[in-house]
């Protein structure tokens, strides 16, 4: 079963098109010959990707970009759904994100020239929001100060996904103590990127630091905290249906295995034990499910209940994804903790994702938060 | 209960009738929506009962049931219509849980599997209200392993007599008859030798006792059969064939009830509060700002809304054909295993006020209420565990565990119980 039931015929079409591409160009065996390689992907495969539409959804038609229904978002997690389930390298998430901030609060003419390249797949974008320990900051870490016309960009900002591949980075920042974006070429003097090492074979994350570097005024990207808060918003949607959908391949794996598996004369699927952690397992890919579904719903509407949804399902997932992974390994035996196995880089990806836009704990506080639990937090 | 699919614009219609008859006939919800059937007073029962045949009367009982039973011959998106719309009035609700049980799995089961004419007999009576049904299902000896029951029905000439101990029924006392399974044939194995009857509750050969649970209340009964009688026109179903029966039933039980018939209450509209009920614990006792009990309310919460989120999946791939019917054991599932967490969450963020309180301050019980309560779920309408074994076996497709007793006659497997302990232990 899909993450999302009642697809449109569009969608559904649109889903499977995308699941033939990834078993055709980059199944999950083949991205094994990526995880030595620190570009982490071919450009011409991103290339190819992009004419699909990977990086269109979420850009305005007036913008050069458009999708298959009415929430853009909901098309673009039929996607990360799928690269969940075959873990996918490159910048999904980060660039979608980054090109919709830029479509909709960037400087006319700079869209005009990079959001049609990236939606082509022709110019690489990444999205530099957290510190340098990796965590939201709304920009707090980096400053953007003018100096005549100019502007300089004084910072860093840490596990940026695929900065090293990236042509363009779009940089949370702060600008007289508020929150802006900034337009920064991955080649500018100043920028230095440090690829950090990754518990996710498949996925690069970098360190970015920004040393006084120069960008012309029309780099700017408005639309402040407001923006970068619908950003993430957007972020964890799509982390979190790439999540379900590697817990939905792993589960799927584990009982077929289950089946096949003969141990005291009887397929170990019929223990009892393990039929229980199966049930369980169900159960948590079930409520995941149901939980992304209403996350993408709600973030893709911008509806009133968008932040809180949003950290719900973030939470919950988050957390199932891992218990999950856990005990997939569980069923497996010996055999699932083999580097051969494609287990653990499902459960790489799981983990990886149950942190990469705020843990499980932080979502939690920021449910607690959105509703106004308390006026400061005794840590 | 295949009906024409309506259009969008004959349901807008069909709402606008619902809200104008609800604001025109009934009051608005004070209350919870179902009570325990023990506290309804004779008085009560006789006064909802009148509520429920108007509401019967006027074509909002029995929505989806076909014309000839007495329903409305109307589709599942009319019934949604009705539950969305009715869901903040005071409903009728006689007898509380036998209301729930007669037209929330008792309704269901006899629509599948009793015959042309006790269905048009029967079935107009239990939406009137005339009928109240209570399940005769569990028996002390038999409650996971509901095919092991001893209960028996005995052939005496063109009659049946019945003989045994029923447990665990919900709303006995209210109702008028149950629905009562019975061992038809002894020398086949448990499965194949069970029968379904209709039995009357008010016959003086049955006995029928309140059973005090840990919450102090009798929600609950136990019914004791001495020789009751019944005819041929009284059994439900093909005799022998009751394990089919039953599973209809027990598929309509773990759906939590939401068939053709009753309402469950539906989700409150507007903006949800943050678990107000812990953070009213954790406010008297100054913790709202603590890490700790933060990160406990909000688990609390979300398993809250995530316990919408899967009633809400589960009934749409149900009612879109996508999913198995087996995927209502998750639902289940998840609520045995959410009450009794949700409860540990109330009772550690209460601390020493869940445990002790003001003997005239009811609010204050609260906790302690849940904690009991939130047992429930985790037992009731099958445990966790049988909604493990459904959903590994139905919805997985695991192998079953190889078994001892579902292919030799009952008679031999209970002779071979009493010698289990000595193999086991050999």
């Amino acid at each position: 079963m899909p993450i999302q039931l009642d697809l449109t015929d569009d969608q559904a079409l649109f889903h499977e098109t995308t699941a033939r591409f990834i078993e055709a160009e980059l199944p999950r065996e083949k991205t094994r010959e990526w995880h030595e390689r620190p570009e982490g992907f071919d450009p011409g495969w991103l290339a190819k990707a992009a004419e699909l539409g990977w990086f269109s959804m979420l850009v305005p038609e007036e913008a050069g970009g458009g999708s298959v229904s009415d929430n853009p978002l909901a098309d673009a997690a039929l996607v990360a759904e799928e690269l969940g389930r075959q873990v996918q390298p490159g910048p999904f998430v980060p660039m979608n994100v980054a090109l919709a901030a830029i479509a909709r609060h960037g400087d006319p003419a700079r869209r005009a020239e990079l959001v049609p390249a990236g939606v082509a797949g022709q110019a690489i974008v990444t999205w530099a929001a957290t510190d340098a320990a990796g965590d939201w900051d709304l920009g707090a870490g980096v400053t953007v100060e003018a100096r005549g016309d100019a502007l300089v960009v004084t910072g860093e900002r840490g596990h940026v996904q695929d900065a090293a591949q990236a042509d363009w980075l779009l940089v949370a920042a702060t600008r007289d103590g508020e929150p802006v974006q900034v337009l920064v070429p991955r080649d500018a003097e100043g920028v230095t990127v440090t690829p950090l090492a990754t518990l996710d074979l498949a996925r690069r994350l970098a360190h970015v630091r920004l040393e006084a570097v120069a960008v012309p005024a029309d780099a700017l990207v408005g639309g402040g905290a407001e923006a970068l808060w619908h950003q993430h918003r957007q972020a964890v949607v799509l982390n979190l249906a790439e999540t379900v959908g590697a817990m939905d391949e792993l589960f799927t794996m584990t009982v077929e295995y289950a089946k096949d598996r003969v141990a005291f004369g009887r397929p170990i699927g019929s223990f009892q034990a393990l039929k229980h952690l199966m049930a369980d397992m169900a159960l948590w890919l079930e409520v995941s499910k149901a939980a992304a579904t209403a996350a993408i719903d709600a973030v893709g509407r911008d509806t009133e209940d968008a932040a809180e949804v949003a950290a719900m399902a973030a939470a919950a997932v988050g957390e199932h994804g891992n218990e999950l992974a856990q005990q997939c390994l569980q069923v497996h035996g010996g055999i699932g903790y083999t580097w051969e196995h494609d287990l653990h880089l499902l459960m790489r990806r799981i983990q990886s994702n149950s942190v990469l836009f705020g843990s499980p704990t932080w979502h939690r506080e920021q449910l607690c938060r959105v509703h106004g639990l308390g006026e400061e937090v005794t840590r | 209960m295949s009906a024409p699919t309506p259009t969008a614009e004959a349901l807008e219609a069909y709402r606008a009738e619902v809200r104008a008859w609800l604001a025109d006939n009934l009051p608005e919800r004070q209350g919870p929506v179902l009570r325990a059937a023990h506290e309804v007073t004779p008085e009560q029962l006789a006064e909802e009962r009148a509520l429920q045949a108007k509401l019967y009367e006027a074509g909002y009982l029995g929505i989806t049931v076909p014309k000839e039973y007495g329903g409305q011959g109307l589709t599942g998106a009319h019934q949604r219509i009705w539950q969305e719309e009715s869901a903040r009035y005071a409903l009728p609700a006689p007898g509380g849980v036998a209301s729930h049980v007669t037209l929330g799995i008792v309704l269901p089961t006899l629509l599948a599997h009793a015959s042309e004419e006790q269905k048009r007999d029967w079935i107009p009576k239990l939406l009137r209200g005339d009928e109240l049904w209570c399940q005769l299902l569990s028996e002390p000896g038999a409650g996971s392993d509901l095919a092991g029951i001893l209960t028996r029905a005995t052939r005496d000439g063109d009659v049946w007599v019945l003989n045994g101990t029923k447990v665990w029924s919900s709303g006995a006392l209210a109702a008028d008859y149950g629905i009562c399974l019975a061992r038809t044939d002894w020398d086949v194995p448990k499965h194949r030798g069970l029968t379904w009857f209709k039995v009357p509750l008010r016959d003086p050969r049955v006995t029928v006792r309140p059973i005090r649970e840990i919450n102090g209340s009798a929600e609950f009964c136990e019914e004791f059969l001495d020789d009751v009688v019944v005819g041929d026109d009284m059994v439900i179903g093909a005799v022998n064939d009751g394990w089919t029966v039953a599973n209809t039933m027990l598929t309509a039980e773990r759906s939590g009830g939401a068939g053709a018939g009753a309402a469950p209450p539906a989700a409150p509209r507007g903006r949800r509060r943050l678990a107000p009920d812990l953070v009213r614990l954790a406010e008297q006792r100054g913790l709202e700002r603590d890490g700790a009990t933060r990160q406990l309310i909000a688990r609390a919460h979300i398993s809250d809304w995530l316990q919408g989120q899967l009633l809400k999946r589960i009934g749409a791939g149900l009612a879109a054909g996508q999913l198995n019917p087996a995927a209502v054991s998750l639902v289940k599932l998840r609520t045995g295993i959410h009450d009794p967490q949700r409860a540990a969450i109330a009772m550690e963020i209460a601390g020493r006020n869940g445990i002790a309180w003001p003997a005239d301050d009811d609010a204050a019980s609260a906790p302690a209420i849940d904690f009991l309560n939130g047992r429930i779920m985790s037992i009731a309408g099958g445990s966790n565990e049988i909604q493990r074994n459904i959903v590994s076996e139905r919805l997985l497709g695991l192998p079953r565990e190889p078994s001892v007793d579902s292919d030799k006659p009952f008679r031999e497997v209970l002779r071979d119980a009493k010698s289990w302990g000595k193999r086991a232990g050999s």
